[in-house]
């Protein structure tokens, strides 16, 4: 790091501009508009648990976890899901009822950390996960042996909430 | 242990944290009054949510995300700035004071670094977060953090020399 000790201390000698007057004043009225802005206290945690909107936010995940459920296993409930992306092939389909699942595969091809974000509403900071995937859906005809194979690009955005040091 | 902050308090930390998260928030976007937008928002918010001041990675985050949550919202004049300025990855120079010549020139030698390792630039020289910090507020490592640091010193120092 010494090789670069000159270029740093030229870099500290750049003063940034001072930010506008109106601005200070501008923030002093948004704390002051929320009513309790300016009397605010700061409290050494940085976090505190909301249980509820943890209670929340298990119970959606939850409830996703079982609708994203796949099952391999033919029935007349996961094929209409499957096939609603892809209406030419859901007619196929069903005009070949021995046509057997036989796969699923996903291929992660980009899994992108965007730092923490606040979402709007939330008490605590969370970290932004975006998951880019290709998934496949195979079926065979039990018959024939002919396979029908089904790709869509999917992209999954997912909130970790952080706590606090 | 709590601390009352009075009205004073957040103006005694804006005072001292505002020239560089203006400059911080510059990286996004490409008006010195967007920028200031965004850090009004980004404070007001997070001073309403009660985090210490002393989490300066968590402000510098609730910056970017502000910033970013800017962008997206106006997404047509970004477009539209795009097909102004000609480089998406370019943005205006950061505004610093007085000015000399070797000055201006390593201003426009930052102004050329790739946009992660300038944003890590500006958080730890004008904003002196230490690499932890940066890597809490960007979600990156502590390593990647000061790599994207010597890279961006190390492509400068090609680029510029003082006079």
């Amino acid at each position: 790091m010494n090789d670069f000790s000159e270029l740093e201390r030229e870099l500290k000698k750049l003063r940034p501009v001072q930010p506008s007057a109106e601005l200070t004043s501008r923030v002093g009225s948004a704390l002051a508009n929320s009513g309790e802005g300016a009397g605010k206290v700061i409290r050494p945690e940085q976090f505190r648990i909301n249980w509820l909107g943890l209670g929340l936010g298990l119970a959606a995940a939850a409830t996703f976890l079982i609708f994203a459920r796949v099952d391999f296993h033919p029935n007349d409930k996961t094929k209409p899901t499957i096939a609603s992306a892809t209406p030419s092939l859901q007619q196929k389909a069903a005009a070949l009822p021995n046509y057997q699942a036989t796969g699923l595969t996903q291929v992660v091809y980009s899994k992108r950390d965007e730092g923490l974000v606040f979402p709007a509403g939330a008490e605590r900071p969370s970290r932004r996960v975006r998951t880019a995937k290709r998934e496949t859906l195979q079926w065979r005809d039990r018959q024939s042996g002919a396979q029908l194979a089904v790709s869509y690009p999917t992209e999954e955005v997912t909130l970790i909430p952080v706590s606090g040091q | 242990m709590e601390n009352v902050a009075t009205h004073e308090d957040w103006k005694v930390c804006f005072s001292e944290l505002a020239p560089g998260l203006v400059l911080f928030a510059r990286q996004w976007v490409r008006s010195t009054p967007d920028a200031e937008d965004v850090v009004q928002e980004a404070f007001v918010r997070f001073w309403r949510r009660n985090l210490s001041i002393k989490n300066r990675a968590l402000l510098y985050a609730a910056v970017r995300s502000a910033a970013l949550d800017l962008i997206r919202r106006d997404n047509r004049r970004a477009r539209r700035e795009v097909e102004v300025f000609g480089e998406a990855e370019r943005t205006v120079q950061p505004q610093f004071e007085q000015l000399d010549d070797s000055q201006r020139q390593l201003v426009a030698a930052l102004d050329h670094l790739p946009r992660d390792q300038r944003e890590v630039l500006v958080m730890k020289i004008w904003n002196e977060l230490t690499f932890a910090e940066i890597a809490e507020a960007l979600g990156i490592s502590q390593n990647t953090a000061a790599s994207r640091y010597r890279y961006g010193l190390a492509a400068l120092k090609k680029t510029y020399q003082p006079q």
